[in-house]
């Protein structure tokens, strides 16, 4: 039993073992057969060429900068729109939810082309605007924290009501700070997702200086095809925010997608 | 019938609050309603058009009434005057190198920036030029269901259709397939479980631009590790292996894809049924021994029809999205596989709006995924949900 678990560790470690390797290898050895397993000599310089052959520094601020926008705005809308919904009631609520709960089944690629010509129309196109603020609203994460706000026990409004608290000040100063756990995962998530966004950058700009991380990888595979190496530490590059995300936060992320897994 | 007004629309308070909710939820009504609703509406209006774009002329920018005659005299030998380049780099910040004359007519010029894409138009206008940013204009001509015959009629769609349907069809239950196996290898009281759940996760959380390149890079037929494994196992049966050309060869673009795919998702799935494992009650375990049922009866007889709601989840979001499939190919294979071996429903949306500038069979062909998705979700909503047998 340990022998398959092992294999199958084994198998999940391999590609990145093979990326980073690649990734240290001088040229001639990245093409010798049978495969140098170990790279000898170790060339630490391929990350400096990677690093200089495509403008990286500006598109790692792009990926930076779009997904830290874009997460602090998912949150800053959701808070509001997921309380509403979980513990107010007023006039048009069902619809609401069925109409928020109905956008879960518009596959996005389905919106490309409409989105496409709004955004020429309105001269969003190769803007900053284009790529951010679209993603500061979600259905998921709002959801999400509707989940829950529903926990919060309504006796701790109705005490800050009697105090003279409002809702707004009771909202962000109790009920969010009690809801921390489900912040730290939509969160997460939204910056995962903004770290990966290709589809919607590339048909939404069309500008170097616009260029998020995948995208510029893309380019730079198209431009240097045969420079494995280099490729290989660009990639290497690209996944090591998110993996240093993930074992800061390793907890969240795991219960995080879980539970959105089994809501 | 009678109306009931409820009791709560009479009370001043009920709409204070609903004048607040909705206040909170305006900023999310909005970007919503910008973005998701009005271009919902829209992808099934345009599917009905022929859409083309039009350049015409905005408003004037620059007026130049001396030099006129050098100018274009420039202009006609495909250059552009140092005055007028200077002021689209202040005005516009616009690289004087990246500027091109696209278009040269009597009396109108179209210059174009390489990257951005934006354009500029020079009129002139009898004894004056006049600098306009161009601005593109959507010429919308009803056409029916044209777009529609069109894209059932193409052979790509087809293609498309069916290579995602096969890869639908072969990545999703063998994914989930070899998940309940791991999962449930990883749930015999397995040791240092947390390097066991981690090593699941990173799979699933790499970013996919960099998985999909190394597979690339793995997948390569002279020197790539694949088929170097394959041939040294090939060995030590004595036998000689072929070399199999994973990206270049049309019946092998699918499976290279699926086996990407299996590889990032297979071990999210397990982590996701190894928790419903961990929440079956261990007495239906003990019962099952008491009754002397073997490891594997228990196994077939509660495990899995315990963790039906965990699998139809599964099965319901990895079909979702796995129709969807796009991007993935893109970069494996730098295009849509040998002979369109890779394209996909997605791919093929994208092509046509954004590579042949077909934007109304593209709406079509997006009306018919949503179609698909949209009867996949109903039958998660109605379906599933009744039959699936969860516990308590």
């Amino acid at each position: 039993m340990y022998v398959l678990l092992l294999f199958t560790l084994v198998i999940t470690a391999l590609p990145f073992f093979w990326m980073v390797t690649t990734s240290l290898k001088e040229k001639t050895a990245v093409m010798r057969m049978p495969p140098q397993w170990i790279p000898n000599p170790v060339r630490w310089q391929n990350y400096i060429e990677a690093w200089n052959s495509a403008p990286f520094g500006r598109y790692f601020f792009n990926s930076f900068f779009i997904a830290i926008a874009t997460t602090v705005g998912d949150v800053l809308t959701s808070i509001p729109a997921g309380y509403a919904l979980a513990k107010m009631a007023f006039f048009g609520r069902g619809l609401i939810l069925a109409l928020l709960l109905g956008t879960l089944m518009i596959p996005g690629q389905m919106l490309l082309v409409p989105t496409f010509i709004l955004v020429k129309n309105i001269g969003w196109y190769n803007t900053y605007q284009v790529l951010i603020i679209p993603w500061t609203a979600g259905v998921f994460g709002m959801f999400l924290l509707r989940q829950f706000f529903k926990t919060v026990p309504d006796e701790l409004w109705d005490s800050a009501r009697i105090d003279g608290c409002s809702r707004l000040r009771y909202m962000f100063q109790i009920a969010v700070p009690l809801v921390r756990p489900g912040i730290a995962t939509v969160a997460l998530l939204k910056f995962v997702g903004s770290w990966n966004a290709f589809l919607w950058v590339i048909v939404m700009t069309d500008k170097v200086e616009l260029r998020t991380v995948p995208v510029g990888l893309r380019f730079l595979q198209m431009e240097m095809g045969d420079y494995h190496h280099l490729l290989m530490a660009a990639a290497t590059m690209a996944i090591v925010p998110i993996l240093v995300l993930f074992a800061l936060a390793q907890k969240q992320f795991i219960q995080g997608i879980a539970r959105t897994g089994l809501k | 019938m009678r109306l009931r007004i409820p009791v709560s629309w009479k009370s001043k308070r009920f709409w204070g609050e609903t004048l607040e909710a909705y206040i909170y939820l305006l900023p999310t009504l909005a970007v919503l309603g910008l973005f998701t609703f009005y271009p919902f509406v829209n992808a099934f209006r345009y599917s009905a058009y022929d859409i083309g774009t039009r350049t015409v002329p905005g408003e004037p920018v620059l007026v130049v009434t001396e030099g006129v005659d050098d100018w274009m005299a420039l202009l006609r030998r495909g250059r552009i005057s140092e005055e007028l380049s200077e002021f689209l780099h202040k005005k516009f910040s616009i690289n004087p190198e990246k500027l091109w004359v696209r278009l040269r007519q009597a009396d109108r010029w179209v210059l174009r920036e390489e990257e951005g894409g934006r354009e500029f138009v020079v009129l002139r206008e009898s004894e004056t030029l006049t600098v306009r940013p161009a601005v593109t204009r959507w010429d919308l001509q009803p056409v029916g269901w044209k777009n529609f015959e069109k894209v059932l009629k193409d052979r790509d769609f087809h293609k498309a259709l069916l290579n995602t349907t096969k890869y639908v069809v072969i990545s999703v239950p063998v994914t989930l397939f070899l998940a309940l196996l791991l999962a449930t290898l990883l749930n015999q009281g397995v040791r240092s479980r947390a390097l066991f759940r981690t090593a699941n996760f990173l799979p699933y959380i790499t970013p996919w631009v960099a998985v999909a390149m190394v597979f690339r890079w793995i997948y390569n037929r002279d020197i790539g590790l694949l088929n170097y494994l394959l041939s040294s196992f090939a060995n030590l049966f004595g036998t000689q292996a072929s070399l199999f050309d994973w990206l270049n060869d049309a019946r092998l673009a699918l499976p290279a894809l699926i086996i990407m795919q299996v590889w990032r998702f297979t071990g999210y799935q397990a982590l996701i049924l190894l928790a419903g494992m961990q929440g079956i009650d261990r007495e239906y375990y003990e019962a099952a021994r008491v009754d002397g049922a073997n490891a594997f009866q228990a196994w077939r007889k509660i495990t899995v029809p315990l963790l039906t709601p965990q699998i139809f989840f599964l099965l319901i979001i990895s079909l979702i999205g796995s129709f969807k499939i796009f991007e993935e190919v893109m970069i494996l294979f730098m295009g849509s596989g040998p002979q369109n071996s890779a394209l996909t429903i997605v791919y093929y949306i994208f092509r046509k709006a954004f590579e042949s500038g077909h934007y109304g069979p593209a709406s079509a062909a997006s009306v018919i995924l949503f179609a698909i998705i949209f009867i996949l979700s109903l039958f998660q909503l109605t379906v599933v949900q009744r039959r699936v047998h969860y516990e308590r």
